[in-house]
């Protein structure tokens, strides 16, 4: 039996077709009962074959020879003398019971055979059609969470169980099914695996006990798998291709940062041996001026030489996501007072102002870390703007995000560069004309991020400022406000 | 010179060795190095030095469990001398018994300035521990429990009395956030480093010339608190 047929006249199950046809044989039997003294044997016989035909075309060929044989007695039985007796009298008669016979028969064979032909190319029809809608969902899928759910919705759109379930196996196995109702306990009736030649990618269960799973519908939805396989497959192959672009990338981006941090470090280690060498030798005399000034360079570029490890050790922290903030509440004015107090000797002539109110709630963050990018921040404004001018902290609150500044008189930076320059190594001027790392911006916003925060750059009117934003609430809980003792003494 | 200060240097790194015994013998001190765990706890027991100067990462076993080991049996002040740099390290080790902690590279003045202040808490802790404390115009009585600047009495509430006596009975030595939290409000409290800060932040107000850059009480970021008194 065809599974379509199955689907659009199985509303009626068989063996009921067997009684409809019989009613339907009883009614017509009937029917020309009534008129039997008007109609001739031939006509009745005749007539007959109107509902053979229609039981044959409607419920296949099985209901159909069996009708044509119950027919062939009923017509012997009420229209053939004598009545009320399977026996024939008349030699026409027995022509025309032979010859409704052998029609009968014939008739019911033909239509039930192109009945059958007919379902089965609808069928076909109906399953090409399933298959390319499927195949056509697929396309161009590179999510396997996405298949998983396609492909689970088609199963279950043709088969109507009462669950469906998708196990992906692979890199990350998961488990889909359609609704988030667990399948019934017991064994799934039907397992069709999901194979490609290099081995199993996965499984889909059907659970429906009633009507059982036939044939023809077990064929498609293995179809529907081997489709399902296609499809995971090429997102496998999508995701292998990205994977190695990404590697590649990521040894195109180490091969600078080793060119770029070779650099870096030989630039003070040159200074260092330089100094060192020329003060073993007897070059420079022991009171000579330009003693203290070797033994300084030496001092400043050792200083130089272990906030580069510093920043390369912080950075790879970073990108490998070993940085955790040890979030604690903390006091901002403290931290800026802090890092400003260490930059004392740094700034030179530059002039910093601090507008960090005293009334700001306690901030959620890891304090060394935020004294680095505060320290990072400004330095950079040293670093890069001209010396008298000002460089401007500030803080405030804004809906629940904590906003910090630093502003600087130096040079602006062309639009399309700002969102690069917290890139690393990125430079704007020449690598050598400004001593550091290239690395204390991209530091920063590690270090924001891991905060949860977000940080940015802006051209001012008279120069550039950065900007950066924390979340005040840290696990759902704000900024405590404390117990302070009241007593006086 | 016998009554020279003698300082134990336990450190693998030979060159490192060199460089502190030419420095401190410069500076008039006896210097004692090992290379290994065992052997520092040995010349310890052995040639009772004043001052520790310890490595992290030994051969043999890890400086922190040297540091307990010492601890068990003397109270010499521990200088930890790493390259580790992660505050985690650092309030480990002091949270175990060190004193004081300084990150490999280091300059002289600052190991000098570590192991003058190390040498005179030893003195104290031998010696009748003073009983007034002085840092700058700061004058804290501790018998007394008066607190002046110059000469007029600062008003501390008792919470902030209890903190600034048990860092100016600390003086010189880093106290990390938890060892205050446990000392001055209850062992359940230590976790509540906000507590901390807004102290300190009324305790500086009332004390230092400028709160944002402070003389006296200074903060060792993401581990703890250290006074400063006069040299």
């Amino acid at each position: 039996m065809n599974f379509i047929n199955m689907q659009s006249s199985s509303l009626i199950s068989r063996p009921y077709q067997y009684l409809l046809a019989f009613g339907f044989i009883a009614l017509v039997t009937g029917f020309l009962f009534t008129l039997r003294d008007a109609l001739d044997t031939a006509l009745v016989a005749l007539l007959y074959l109107i509902p053979l035909g229609l039981i044959t075309a409607y419920w296949g060929l099985g209901p159909g020879v069996t009708s044509a044989l119950t027919t062939f007695l009923t017509f012997n039985y009420f229209f053939i003398q004598p009545y009320y007796r399977l026996a024939v009298h008349r030699p026409t008669d027995v022509v025309i019971l032979v010859i409704f016979l052998i029609v009968a028969i014939v008739i019911s064979q033909l239509v039930g055979r192109m009945q059958a032909g007919l379902s089965a190319a609808t069928a076909r029809e109906r399953e090409a059609t399933l298959l390319y809608e499927l195949s056509t969902a697929l396309a161009g899928l590179h999510d396997r969470q996405t298949i998983a759910s396609i492909l689970a919705k088609q199963v279950q759109s043709v088969s109507q169980g009462e669950a469906v379930e998708l196990q992906i196996t692979g890199p990350q196995p998961f488990v889909f099914r359609l609704t988030e109702i667990n399948p019934p306990a017991r064994a799934p009736e039907w397992v069709v695996p999901i194979q490609m030649a290099r081995g199993s990618l996965g499984e889909i269960r059907l659970w429906r006990a009633t009507p059982a799973i036939t044939s023809s519908e077990k064929r498609l939805l293995q179809t529907f798998a081997s489709q399902g396989a296609l499809a995971l497959e090429r997102a496998r192959l999508a995701e292998a291709e990205s994977r190695a672009r990404v590697l590649e990338e990521s040894d195109r981006l180490k091969s600078t940062l080793l060119s770029s941090v070779s650099h870096e470090l030989r630039t003070p280690l040159s200074t260092i041996k330089a100094a060192a060498s020329s003060l073993r030798s007897n070059d420079v005399h022991w009171d000579s001026a330009a003693r203290p000034e070797l033994i300084a360079a030496i001092d400043d570029e050792a200083d130089h030489l272990n906030m580069l490890v510093g920043n390369l050790l912080d950075m790879s922290r970073i990108e490998s996501g070993a940085l955790k903030p040890k979030h604690e509440w903390n006091i901002l004015p403290e931290i800026v007072g802090s890092v400003l107090k260490r930059m004392k000797h740094l700034a030179g002539e530059h002039r910093i102002q601090v507008d960090v109110p005293e009334s700001l709630p306690l901030v959620p963050v890891d304090y060394v870390q935020m004294e680095q990018v505060l320290t990072n921040l400004v330095s950079n404004s040293i670093k890069y703007a001209p010396e008298k001018t000002v460089i401007q902290v500030k803080a405030g609150v804004e809906s629940e995000l904590l906003h910090v500044m630093v502003s600087n008189q130096g040079p602006q930076i062309p639009q399309e560069h700002l969102e690069r320059i917290f890139d690393k190594f990125f430079r704007i001027t020449a690598a050598d004309r400004v001593t550091g790392t290239g690395l204390g911006l991209s530091i920063c916003k590690g270090i924001i991020e891991a905060h949860g925060g977000r940080i940015w750059a802006e051209n001012m009117p008279d120069g550039l400022a950065f900007h950066f934003t924390l979340p005040l609430i840290w696990e759902g809980v704000s900024p405590p406000k404390l117990p302070m003792d009241s007593e006086n003494e | 010179m016998t009554n020279a200060p003698h300082i134990l240097v336990v450190d693998d790194e030979l060159q490192i060795q060199r460089a502190i015994r030419t420095i401190l013998t410069e500076k008039g001190f006896k210097v004692t190095t090992a290379s290994r765990g065992e052997e520092g706890l040995a010349l310890a027991a052995t040639t009772e030095p004043d001052i520790v100067i310890l490595d992290l990462g030994l051969p043999d076993m890890d400086g922190v469990e040297v540091c307990t080991r010492l601890r068990e049996w003397t109270q010499i002040p521990i200088i930890i001398l790493s390259v580790r740099d992660s505050e985690r390290d650092k309030v480990s080790a002091l949270d175990k018994g060190a004193d004081d902690y300084l990150t490999k590279p280091f300059g002289v003045e600052e190991l000098l300035a570590r192991v003058r202040v190390a040498l005179r808490h030893s003195a104290g802790r031998q010696g009748t521990q003073s009983k007034i404390i002085k840092a700058g115009q700061i004058t804290i009585d501790l018998a007394w429990h008066v607190v002046k600047r110059g000469d007029e009495e600062v008003k501390l509430t008792a919470t902030e009395y209890k903190l600034l006596a048990y860092l100016a009975g600390n003086h010189g030595r880093v106290l990390t956030h938890q060892s205050i939290l446990m000392n001055v409000w209850d062992p359940a409290d230590a976790n509540h480093t906000e507590y901390l800060r807004v102290y300190m932040r009324q305790l500086r107000k009332k004390l230092e010339d400028d709160p944002e850059q402070p003389q006296y009480i200074l903060t060792e970021p993401g581990i703890g608190y250290r006074f400063i008194v006069d040299e």
